[in-house]
């Protein structure tokens, strides 16, 4: 980025854009869905933040909310059956109080997401290329052929061969890994400012995952777009974010720079996904690039208990720990929400 | 794409000769026969045997039948010997009654069906939705000619806007002929209306759950857009299939609602065919009612094919 002031001094009836501001800015998201037996909250005191340029990392167990936030931050839950509170300041903007109209103009522009499900995300009955060209169309206007060439261009961009005869294809021609591509193409076609990728590359093999996460942050680094990663593999989060945060049972319960978590983590849950919880250490090898196990189950959503949503499974666990510990600064730029941080103590 | 449907009409030869077997079959199967008939209550068994014989009844079955599919395609479907008339005029008379019957009908459920299927799916748990689904009940289970009296008392006798019975033929003027088939038309088209509203609404239902519906509005597509372009496009497919079997429903409801109405169609032909053992005549009113059945649900798969990438390529 150039220093304007090297320039031209800004004038000064012209506040200076504040670089301090992130990009967007989550302040204690909670999603309810209703159910039967009333409220379930799947998301509760959800913060985060992603500056331009950067990519935050969301990392936890199967059915700790990382859909769920992201899937709220585009606007995407049912407005039926889910409720969602806190805020979300893109820009400085409120998107949770935006009309329904207003928050559409911005999705598939200024803030696009790619999904867990590559293979069932593309319309079957549509040419993928008019399907990528739809949303140029939407946000770019213009004719028809222009969003058709623009698509041509996104498929080459993320790499597909011969783009002109692939964007001909109907979903079901395309392998996984395709579809994938096509999918962060559409993403990606009108240079969004903040790109959510739910797992983008869980469902392909490993070549292409490094193929996909490679192109990702090619095309951050030349559009300055920031990037929320949800993903299962540490080593993905560790190789591509700057930041992470690592969610529990629908909390954030870590938040920190991502050499500082790999290095020294604060929250029991983080240590538990490094395989570092003590005298249980889970084996090395096997499942190299999925989450170590640990011991025991997350709690459903109909049974958190009230305390520590870990507490079930920690080994240090104290009796402070029935009752919620709150996010609390660790260090520079981190969080942790445990009563006994920090741990260094503990885990040696 | 082409092979597909060549293999679907290669198909169809087993379908057309088992059908053909089977109207042939049962037809021998009703107790009494043309003979029978014709010769009346106290006729001698020499006067039946030699009507029998000349008109081949005492001859084995698959010759019989043999000898019936030969004129079957050579556009002969036999003599009613009750209305003393060949067949296939019988049939050219009536034809064009019953499919005025069966086409405004369809037309009627689709448009009905259709509307009120997507809208509930879009208003799901709102009580629009629930009203038709209320409504799609109560198509179902009333009774065709229940409903067909209703109508007639009240939009006959006691507006007098709609004729009671009778039909006109278009050729005397469209709204004459039109108005002629449209009470029969809503009684026959009702109980088919609220079947594919119901299928409409849980296919749709289940498209606007998807994934590339949830993907069409991350595009930040309107909603109308989402509905129609995504969610309808996939969920109506299935649709024309339901639409092609119903009709089978609806050809065979239309011989009630005729003799309701009164209507010179395949309904009121078929009725009193059956009355009068008038054999040729039955068949050939089966017959032509399961060829036109066949064709709806061919057109139905060739038009599944063409809306389906998949099987296009
Ligand atoms: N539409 C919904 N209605 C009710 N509950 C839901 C709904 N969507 C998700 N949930 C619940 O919310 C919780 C969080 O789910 P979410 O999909 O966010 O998990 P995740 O972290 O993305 O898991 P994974 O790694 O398997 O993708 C789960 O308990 C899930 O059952
Ligand atoms: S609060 Fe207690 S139970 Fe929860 S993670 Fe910390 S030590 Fe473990
Ligand atoms: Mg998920």
């Amino acid at each position: 980025m150039m220093p304007r002031a090297a320039v031209l001094p800004p004038p000064d009836f012209l506040p200076e854009p504040d670089m301090a501001e992130p990009l967007i800015e989550v302040q204690n998201l909670a999603v309810d869905f209703l159910s039967a037996e009333g409220p379930l909250r799947a998301v509760d005191d959800v913060s985060l933040s992603v500056e331009r340029g950067r990519t935050l990392g969301i990392v936890g167990e199967s059915g700790s909310g990382k859909s769920v936030t992201s899937l709220a931050l585009m606007g995407l839950l049912p407005r039926r059956s889910a409720r969602v509170s806190g805020s979300v300041r893109l820009d400085g903007r409120e998107l949770l109080d935006l009309p329904e109209t207003a928050l559409r103009d911005l999705r598939g522009d200024v803030i696009s997401m790619i999904f867990q499900e590559p293979m069932t995300s593309l319309n079957p009955a549509y040419r993928v290329g008019d399907q990528i060209a739809e949303a140029v169309e939407r946000h770019r206007g213009g004719n028809a052929a222009a969003a058709w060439t623009r698509a041509v261009e996104m498929l080459r961009r993320v790499g597909v061969p011969s783009p002109e005869l692939r964007a001909r294809d109907y979903p079901h021609r395309l392998s996984g890994g395709m579809r994938q591509r096509v999918m962060i193409a559409m993403a990606l076609a009108c240079d969004p400012d903040l790109l959510i990728a739910d797992e983008p590359t869980t469902a392909l093999d490993v070549t292409i995952q490094a193929q996909i996460l490679h192109l990702m942050g090619e095309l951050q680094r030349e559009a300055g777009t920031g990037i929320i990663l949800v993903s299962h593999d540490l080593s993905v989060i560790a190789e591509t974010c700057d930041e992470v945060a690592v969610m529990y049972a629908g909390q954030v319960v870590e938040r920190a720079p991502v050499a500082a978590i790999f290095e020294a983590p604060e929250h029991p849950y983080t240590l538990g996904l490094l395989g570092a919880l003590p005298a249980r250490r889970a084996r090395a090898g096997g499942a190299r690039q999925r989450l170590p196990v640990i011991p025991g189950t997350v709690p459903q959503l109909h049974e958190m208990p009230r305390g520590c949503r870990f507490q079930g499974r920690c080994p240090f666990r104290i009796a402070r720990c029935a009752e919620p510990p709150p996010m609390e600064p660790v260090g520079p730029g981190r969080e942790s929400r445990c009563w006994r941080t920090p741990l260094e103590a503990l885990a040696a | 794409m082409s092979r597909i449907i060549l293999r679907r009409l290669m198909e169809l030869v087993p379908t057309l000769l088992i059908l053909s077997v089977v109207i042939f079959g049962l037809q021998r199967l009703l107790p009494g026969d043309a003979a029978l008939a014709m010769a009346g209550e106290d006729a001698t068994p020499e006067l039946i045997a030699s009507l029998r014989a000349q008109y081949g009844l005492d001859r084995p079955l698959p010759v019989q039948y043999l000898d019936w599919l030969g004129s079957v395609l050579q556009g002969d479907l036999g003599r009613s010997l009750r209305l003393n008339a060949p067949v296939g005029q019988l049939l050219i008379d009536r034809l064009p009654v019953t499919l005025q019957l069966a086409l405004m009908s369809m037309l009627f459920a689709l448009a009905i069906g259709l509307t009120t299927g997507v809208i509930s799916a879009v208003k799901r748990d709102t009580r629009w939705d629930h009203a038709a689904n209320v409504s799609a009940l109560i198509g179902i289970s009333v009774p065709n000619f229940w409903l067909g009296i209703m109508m007639i008392l009240v939009f006959s006798v006691g507006l007098g806007w709609l004729p009671a019975s009778g039909f006109t033929p278009l050729s005397e003027g469209l709204w004459p002929g039109l108005r002629s088939t449209l009470m029969p038309a809503i009684v026959l088209g009702t109980a088919i209306a609220a079947i594919i509203m119901r299928h409409t609404r849980s296919a749709m239902l289940q498209t606007l759950d998807s994934d590339y519906v949830r993907t069409a509005r991350a595009k930040g597509l309107t909603e109308r857009r989402v509905v129609i372009r995504h969610a309808m496009r996939n969920a109506l497919t299935p649709v024309i299939t339901l639409t092609a079997l119903e009709f089978g429903a609806l050809m065979s409801g239309a011989i009630l609602t005729e003799s309701i109405f009164n209507l010179p169609g395949f309904g009121k032909l078929i009725v009193d065919a059956v009355y009068n053992r008038d054999y040729e005549v039955v068949q050939g009113v089966v017959l032509v009612t399961a060829l036109i059945f066949v064709f709806v649900n061919l057109l139905a798969d060739i038009g599944y094919i063409l809306a389906n990438p998949r099987l296009r390529e």
